[in-house]
């Protein structure tokens, strides 16, 4: 029986290894299937860590959507297809940037640039937000024709988001030029088209489309704010 | 992995500008190797330069290579980012994140191997002395203990090139003796350089040191070879007459 | 602290109660761990067993020295250390005390214990109480149902007790 502790037992590493394990909450399953899928813890923790994708966001957005689905059966107007574009733009306003991410700085010093953990964001905001307002439009029944087409709508404001937010480095900035873009957007076409003419009339469409493509543009060719970045 | 002929560092005519103020002009730099201070009155250009090393700004002119890398070259910039530790002036924090999320975020954005990234976490926060804040929020600890928070997650990735700006900001006269120690101890296998206002900081713990004033660099050596320059100076210490003569005489 | 105290600590969630205990007895765990495995393997099974510690600190019922129930939890993890890399097993001693030669006494006793249960008995007890295999995987493995595997434990472990309280003859 030997008592002398053994010389070739590295015992800072096992203990970084019990603190590595003690000290870390277990990662979520959703995380650990996401890191699986994208072969990336990285992208994994990034997306998790969506300030608009936290578990209270999520059920705000679905609130917002049940308020929807009951406005849409007492009047029969398509709210849902009106909610969920909306909802998008907020969220990628809220997805990432120096309005919302407070080691800016750092992060852009990261092996991981801070681009792709903007596009993997808007993209996992995107989805889910898409998602959730199909589900809504399933529950209400609506035609599947409209509900392809709000995802067009839904571009639009989330390349709105992603432009004013970058622009202005400011998330709240960003949002708020979602909602006063989209209110006068809808209101316009109800006046000039009638009711709710802005997300039923296919010909706008087309327009939608570009402006969504400009936008994205304008939201990626832009200098960063502090100085110039890569 | 650094060698002994690849500078980790080596700049050469380094211009940055922000907007149409010129920042740094025409920096020549090589360093290999030691702890190495950056000095210099503020408005230098101290942190402009850590920030075009860290790869944060890219050069408006000249060249520059990081540990034989190539910053303007998109996976070059990548390979340096892994091997890089940076710590910002002003670093930002998440509130809701505990110290060892806070950590752990920044590992897995460098990109380390999965099963390395918990156990280098753990090291990383006690090599700080923040083992009993490893579960602690962000938002409940002092301005010392987020700046070694910063410090930790400069150090998680073991990186060649360690980069800090004003990194004893916040610290009492205990944690700085202990952060020098860290210094000393991460120069052995790394660069380090840190951008700092404080003397006693370079004088205790930097080999060699760079003085700055108005984006040039007007002395570069150790610091025993600045403090022999301060005849006829001001200031209490060899080290700081020394810096005024420097300062003075580039000026005049 | 004490390590009784200890144990409720790191049950209540104190990490760094947990790193006291381990600054106490790696040491010694590590000693016995080594006259039996490699220092890499001893590193994992020690790594294995405080985070079971941690894990399992308020299963600890307060029975004997909290040494001798770490040291229970590190030869099951050395034993499945030994299952997972295909190694034959290690023969630790699964009691301790502080008196070696009461302990040498224990390890005869309990040899000669095992040998005197049947084959069938024999390998059940090894794949249940060293191996930490699960009565369903026993069961499985011998090609009974696992009731007869229970029963027949209740009946090694009267068997094994009997014989030891019996004493060295």
């Amino acid at each position: 029986m030997s008592d002398h502790v053994p010389p070739d037992v590295d015992f800072g590493r096992v203990w970084s290894g019990v603190a590595g394990r003690v000290w870390s909450p277990p990662t979520s399953a959703v995380e650990r299937a996401m890191a699986r899928l994208l072969g990336s813890s990285a992208f994994a923790r990034v997306i998790v860590t969506t300030p608009s994708l936290v578990v209270s966001w999520l059920l705000a957005s679905v609130v917002v959507l049940v308020v929807g689905i009951v406005v849409t059966a007492q009047t029969g107007e398509p709210w849902i297809a009106v909610l969920a574009p909306v909802l998008a733009g907020i969220g990628i306003a809220f997805a990432y940037g120096p309005g919302v991410d407070p080691a800016w700085e750092l992060s852009r010093s990261m092996a991981t640039s801070e681009r792709a953990v903007l596009l993997s964001r808007v993209v996992a905001v995107f989805a889910v937000n898409a998602l959730l307002g199909l589900l809504a439009s399933i529950i209400v029944g609506d035609a599947l024709t409209l509900t392809l087409q709000w995802l067009v709508p839904m571009a639009m404001l989330s390349a709105l988001g992603l432009a004013a937010a970058s622009a202005s480095g400011s998330a709240p900035v960003g949002a708020a030029a979602v909602v006063l873009g989209w209110a006068l957007i809808v209101l316009g076409g109800s006046v000039s088209l009638g009711g709710m003419a802005a997300v039923q009339d296919a010909r706008l469409m087309p327009f939608y489309s570009a402006l969504a493509v400009l936008l994205a543009c304008v939201a990626l060719a832009l200098p960063n704010r502090k100085a110039t970045g890569w | 992995m650094v060698t002994n002929t690849t500078p980790s560092v080596a700049a050469r005519g380094l211009t940055q500008r922000i907007g149409r103020t010129t920042i740094l002009n025409g920096i020549d730099l090589q360093i290999s190797g030691g702890v190495v201070g950056l000095l210099g009155p503020n408005g230098a250009g101290k942190t402009t330069l850590l920030r075009t090393l860290a790869t944060v700004l890219s050069p408006a002119s000249g060249e520059l290579q990081l540990l034989g890398h190539d910053p303007r070259r998109s996976s070059e910039r990548t390979a340096i980012r892994r091997r890089l530790g940076y710590l910002p002036q002003h670093l930002g924090y998440y509130p809701g994140f505990t110290v060892f999320e806070f950590v752990e975020y920044f590992a897995l954005l460098k990109e380390m191997p999965a099963d390395e990234v918990r156990p280098a976490v753990a090291r990383a926060i006690e090599r700080v002395g923040l083992a009993d804040r490893a579960k602690s929020k962000l938002k409940t600890l002092s301005g010392g203990m987020l700046r070694r928070v910063g410090i930790a997650q400069a150090i998680v990735n073991d990186p060649d090139l360690l980069l800090l700006d004003e990194p004893t900001a916040g610290l009492d006269p205990e944690q700085r003796v202990l952060f020098r120690a860290l210094l000393r101890d991460a120069g052995q296998h790394a660069t380090v350089i840190i951008s700092t206002h404080l003397i006693e900081d370079v004088a205790a713990a930097c080999t060699a040191m760079a003085l700055l004033d108005g984006g040039r660099i007007v002395f570069r050596g150790t610091p025993d070879e600045l403090s022999q320059l301060g005849d006829g100076g001001i200031g209490d210490s060899a080290l700081e007459r020394g810096y005024t003569r420097v300062l003075t005489g580039a000026r005049g | 602290m004490d390590d009784h105290d200890l144990l409720t600590a790191i049950a209540g969630g104190d990490d760094l109660a947990l790193r006291t205990l381990f600054e106490r007895h790696a040491g010694w765990l590590a000693a016995r761990l080594r006259a039996h495995l490699p220092a890499h393997a001893v590193e994992d099974v020690l790594q294995e067993t405080f985070l079971a510690v941690w894990r399992g600190a308020g299963t600890y019922r307060g029975a004997g020295q909290v040494g001798g129930w770490m040291w229970g939890i590190a030869a099951r993890q050395a034993a499945l250390w030994a299952r997972k890399h295909s190694r034959p097993l290690p023969d630790l001693d699964l009691h301790m005390t502080d008196d070696m030669a009461a302990q040498s006494a224990l390890r005869i006793d309990l040899q000669r214990a095992f040998a005197r249960l049947n084959t069938d008995h024999g390998d059940l007890a090894r794949m249940v109480l060293i191996e930490d295999r699960s009565t369903a995987d026993a069961a499985q493995r011998m090609g009974i149902p696992e009731g007869t595997v229970k029963s027949r434990m209740h009946r090694i472990r009267r068997l094994l007790r009997a014989a030891l309280e019996g004493g060295s003859s």
